[in-house]
Formats: structure tokens, sequence, C-alpha cells
């Protein structure tokens, strides 16, 4: 690694003692495999209507909404809890959204109140499992299952069942538009996941969530307030995912109530983890989530690429990730280096011996 | 503690409610008339358009001015324990017939059985049961996906006769459906040297999906692609926008065909964007009540009836068929 080296050499090194360092890795070696399939798979032209056009280009936008779950994800990890319904939240912005657009007028105004409409309704599910979580003390595991179970069943009540479609270019836009020729939606999602880590990052609210999750009994002595600070957790988590459901619907401008946000919830706990956040709470990794949620999106579109059959797909996502976790693992990764040092003290001894 | 008591209540309010409402609905239509012929119609419930078009079909159908009395029994969350229960409450009964409309293929043996032993004549609607064994049932009633998907692929095989290269945006792996969809398209499709198969790949159902999928299909075969086949309407309108942002013409650089025929699709079929829908038809009560019928008077019927469907292949067609389309 240090062969290329141009930048600062510890910057390097302590990247590469990074978690997520290995997420990037995968990333690079699955480029690679398209590549190989395709030498002009990274190339990125400018298309017809100006923008950037390119396999890349499609990766980021199909990451967008992963990134942002896997952030609210990310927060509520590291408080040792869990947040099963990020889906079924997702499915819900969706309906709710395409259910009011499909009565108003095409307009920005309409579209901007439909997303306004979003918040409130994913913030208010958010603040149901914070109020599960903290007040009546129930396992974050049950009261999100909770949430997850119910969410999807009120979008069918919301839609009637429907699946639902409307037209109001500006909700469009979130998804399909560019701003200077990257995917706008792509764009959106980094601001929301950038806000979120300065959020936590420079303020105490980080440091209080990894006491929260290291130990409750001794972050409450110490004068942390455990029950405003889980509700704003679930609460963060709920919105980042109502703005993932308005992204996942955007994009083709339909709710599909059994299928939209359908298992997002373990993307999203993928990419927690491979970025190096540890589900026993305590610490977590705002970059490592996202770089987790890009790897989840070009895993996706990998397959495709390669064209993978139907029913070896999930078998083949599988063997990626066991092989990355196996390489995260400090226990391998001891392992390895053991035999690594064993093999290079061996011809040293040798020496001793013949000299 | 008391959040989780007051959820408790809720939850068992409504199912009093809902058992209630049940009970009365029952007891009401009782009195309404003795003559009244009783069926039993255990259900999917709330699945889709299409689901929802046929047991809505289905219900208007088998009416009182008809002479029947219908208790619709919807499975919770297509689960197939809650059809079994309201089967079996359905024997005990003794209801005249009973319809099923199954969650999954198999494990239907036993309650079949008792309902053979109660001598009650069960009609299969829509799904089959695994292991097929027409003994235990008196005709299954269903649109034919090999048909219909045949029905596709020879068009296809009339609309390039100069050849295309084809992808198949395909349901959920090893669903029967699918299975079916593939083998009548492939019999057709796959003997057709001048068509050639670049992929496959499954898109759930979902138009969402598919537009990532076809996005990134476009692209892994430099945009050299003539026809996509969706096997159900909403991929296939998820293709359609995939095509428009690679900055083809749907319909003219991509010709894109799916099966089912809801409203949406056809509509779409009328702006021509897709090119050819095939119906998997939901409307068959009035075959579902002739059957009934001649079942109550002791005839014979074959032990599995198929319903047509219609193939639409332009946008006259499909404005035609649109105005008093039901799904």
């Amino acid at each position: 690694m240090s062969a290329n080296a141009h930048g600062p050499f510890e910057a390097l090194k302590g990247l590469v003692r990074r978690q997520y360092f290995w997420g990037i890795v995968a990333i690079a070696l699955l480029l690679l495999v398209n590549l190989a399939k395709d030498p002009g798979y990274l190339a990125v032209s400018v298309g017809s209507s100006g923008n950037l056009v390119g396999n890349v280009i499609d990766i980021l936008r199909a990451a967008a909404p992963i990134i942002l779950i896997s952030v609210g994800m990310c927060l509520v990890v590291a408080t040792r809890g869990i947040d099963l319904s990020v889906g079924s939240v997702m499915v819900v912005a969706g309906a709710v959204s395409m259910e009011f657009l499909k009565g108003a007028p095409d307009t920005v105004g309409s579209g901007l109140a439909a997303i306004g409409l979003v918040v409130v309704v994913s913030a208010a599910l958010g603040a149901v499992n914070g109020m599960l979580v903290s007040v009546v003390g129930l396992q974050p595991f049950i009261s999100t299952l909770v949430i997850m179970l119910a969410g999807r069943g009120l979008a069918k009540v919301i839609t009637g069942g429907q699946n639902t479609t409307a037209t109001n270019e500006m909700f469009r836009w979130t998804a399909n538009g560019h701003v200077l020729g990257l995917p706008a939606v792509f764009l959106l999602a980094l601001l929301l996941a950038v806000a979120m880590g300065l959020l936590v990052r420079r303020s105490a609210l980080g440091l209080m969530l990894e006491a929260l999750g290291m130990d409750a009994k001794a972050a409450r002595l110490a004068g942390v307030n455990r029950r405003a600070l889980l509700f704003t957790v679930y609460i963060l988590s709920g919105v980042l995912a109502g703005f993932a459901g308005v992204f996942a619907t955007a994009s083709v401008m339909t709710v599909d109530v059994s299928r939209t946000g359908y298992q997002l919830e373990l993307d999203a706990i993928l990419a927690v983890v491979i970025g190096g956040t540890s589900l026993a709470g305590g610490k977590f990794n705002i970059t490592g989530a996202v770089i987790g949620a890009i790897l989840i999106a070009t895993l996706d579109k990998t397959v495709v690429f390669l064209g993978v059959s139907s029913s070896a797909t999930p078998a083949f996502k599988a063997v990626v990730i066991v092989a990355l976790c196996l390489l995260q693992s400090e226990r391998v990764r001891r392992a390895f280096r053991k035999r690594r040092s064993a093999v290079a003290v061996r011809p040293a001894e040798r020496e001793k011996v013949a000299a | 503690m008391s959040a989780k008591q007051r959820l408790a209540q809720v939850v068992g309010i409504a199912t009093v409610g809902a058992l209630s409402l049940g009970l009365t609905a029952c007891s009401g239509d009782e009195s309404g008339g003795d003559d009244l012929t009783t069926i039993g119609f255990v259900a999917v419930g709330p699945e889709g358009a299409w689901r929802e078009a046929n047991e809505t079909n289905i219900q208007d159908t088998f009416t009182e001015e008809a002479g029947y009395e219908l208790k619709y029994a919807p499975a919770t969350n297509l689960d197939q324990k809650s059809q079994i229960d309201a089967f079996t409450s359905f024997v005990d009964e003794g209801v005249d017939v009973i319809l099923l409309s199954a969650t999954e293929a198999t494990g239907w043996e036993d309650s079949l059985k008792r309902a053979q032993e109660a001598e009650i004549p069960v009609i299969l609607l829509d799904r089959g049961i695994e292991p097929d064994d027409t003994d235990l049932y008196v005709t299954r009633i269903a649109p034919d996906n090999i048909e219909v998907s045949t029905a596709v692929a020879d068009w296809a095989v009339s609309a390039f006769p100069d050849g295309a290269n084809y992808f198949v945006l395909e349901g959920p792996a090893g669903v029967s459906v699918v299975n079916e969809r593939n083998e009548g398209f492939d019999a057709v499709a796959g003997a057709q040297p001048s068509l050639v198969k670049v992929g496959a790949q499954t898109a759930n159902w979902s138009t969402e999906e598919a537009k990532g999928v076809v996005e990134t299909v476009l692209k892994s075969n430099g945009n050299d692609i003539q026809f996509i086949f969706a096997q159900n309407d909403e991929m296939g309108l998820g293709a359609v926008q995939a095509v428009q942002e690679a900055g083809l013409t749907p319909g003219v650089d991509v010709k894109i065909a799916t099966i089912d025929g809801t409203k949406n699709a056809l509509t779409a079929l009328a702006a021509g964007e897709l090119s050819f829908v095939a119906e998997y038809n939901p409307l068959f009560g009035e075959t579902a009540l002739d059957v009934v019928e001649k079942v109550l008077a002791g005839d014979e019927v074959e032990s599995s009836i198929v319903v047509p469907s219609a193939t639409f292949d332009s946008p006259e067609a499909a404005e035609t068929a649109l105005p008093d389309r039901k799904f």
C-alpha cells in the first residue's frame, strides 16, 4: 500500500487502521471485477442533457437511500439500540407523499409540502419508537419491530392497498435531477450525512451517545439525559428514513406498498457493521456507514452487471459479505499476523543456526 | 407497563369489534332467507391491484340476488394458518360450497380431506395446490400463465422479423408464477435463433428495482437491447423509465412487453411507452358461478378450467379497453 502513497504517509496509515478500510478495498475489488468484464466500466461521459452518465454515477444514485438509513441506524446502534423500522418508515413516507401528490397540482409548492408532510409523519413514527424505548423501557428490537410490522400495514391503509402513482416535477427531481452534472439525490444524501456528522461530532452529542451505549448507568450518573437522547436519536433515524423513502419513491414516482423499502433495514445494519460500528454500542463511525452503504449499492449493481442469475444472487452477496466480515474480524486478523510473523521469524532462526 | 396494557386493550377491542361485525353480518344474512346457498370463500386478501379486482369480482358475482350468501374470509398477512382456520370453520359450519385461493400451494391435504368427508365440494380459484391431487377438489379455475407468456413470445417473434436482443425481468426466483411464465416464453422465444437472450434478472415485481436493473443492463450491453419482457406490469413501467433516462425511446428503440394488463399498463400502452400487454384475466366470477351451479346440480366438470385472457398489441386496442378497465 505504501508504494503508491503520494500524500502524507501517516494519514494513509491511519486510514488502513480504520475498520472501514476493508470496505473501501471491497468496493475497489468489485469495481475491478466489473472492469475485467468490460474495460469501459468506469468510463463517465457527458450525456445528451449535459449530465454525467456512467455506471459509477448509477451506483452513487442507488446508494443515496441506503446512506440515509445507514447514518440513522448508525446513531441508534451507538446507543446500543437497533432500528428495524427504517424500511417501513420508508414505505409510509412514500405512501403519504404519493397520496398527497396524487390530488395536488404539479407545482414546486406541493412537492415541498409533500416532503414537509413526510418529515412530520416519519418524525412521529420515530417518536413512537423513542417513546417505547425510553419511556416504556421496551427492548429496542421489540419496539422497532412493532413499527416495522405496523408501518407496512399503515402504508397499505393510506393507499388502500394499491400501488399509487403521482406526477410532480419537483418531487421527481429529488431522485432524478442533477446538480453540476452529478445526481442530486446523492448530493442531498451526502449533505444530510455530513450535516449529521457535524452535528454529533462537533457537539458533545456524539460523546453522550457513546457514553449511553457503553454504560447507561454510568452515563446517567455523569448527567447524561438518557430519555431526551433516545428520543432525539430515534426521531433522527425516522426522519432520515423518511427522506430515504422520498428518494426511493421519487425515482419512479410510484409507491409499491409491498416492496418499497422492503428488508432495507438489513442493508442498513450491514452497512453500519461494515463501517466499523459495533452492534454492542458505545462506538460509531458515520463515514464508515456511508462507505458501507456505497459498498452495498456497488454489490447490488455488480450482481446485475455481471448477470449473476437471480437464484444465485443472494448467495453471491452473502459470500462477499462473509469474506469482508472475516477480514474485519480482530481474531482472523490476529491469526494472519501471527502466521506472517512466524514465517518472518523462521529464516532468522535458520541464520542463527548457520552462524 | 401501562402502555403495554393499553396496547393490549386496543388490540383486544379491535379484535372483538371485527369479530362481532363478522357475526352480525352472518346472522343478518341468515335471517334474510333460508333458501340462499352458502358459499365459503377462503381468499388471499390485500396483495395488489390484480388480487383486489379478482376478489371484488367474485364477491360481486355471488350476491343475494343471485341466490347466494358469500362468506368472505381473507388471510391475515398472507398467512396460510389463518386460511386453514377459516377453511376448517367453513367445513364445521357446513357451507354448501368452498372457494379457495391458497396463499401457499402445499399443506392442504388434511383440510381438503375433511371437506370431502363432510361432502362439501371445493373449487380452487387462481392458485393451485401441491401435490396436485385432483381427487381432493372439484376443479381449478385460473388463467394459464404458460398460455399468457406464450402469447408474449408469439408477439415478439412477429414484431422482430429481423431478430433482436432481449432481456427478461423476472419475479422473485422460485415462485411458480415465474417458472410458468418463463416456461411458456422460452418454449417459443428460445426456439427462435434470431431472438438472442442477453440475460434475465429478478426485480421482485417492483417498479423501482426494475428501473435500477434495466439502467445497468442497458449500460452493460451498450444499449444494444431491442426488447424487454417484464413478467408483470409494474416492472415493465420501471423499465420504461430506465429506457427513457438512457436517452432511448421506449416503443421505438426498445420495445417492452408486460403481463397482467392493469390500468396503469394500458395507459402506458396507449401512450406508446409499452408495446405489448398480455392480460392475466382476474375477472372470472361468471365462470365460477357457472361451475358452482353445475356442481350443485350434480353435473360433472373438468378438473381444470382455463380463463381466457386478452392481449393488447397497439395503442388503439389499449384505448378501447381503458374506459371499462376494472383493475
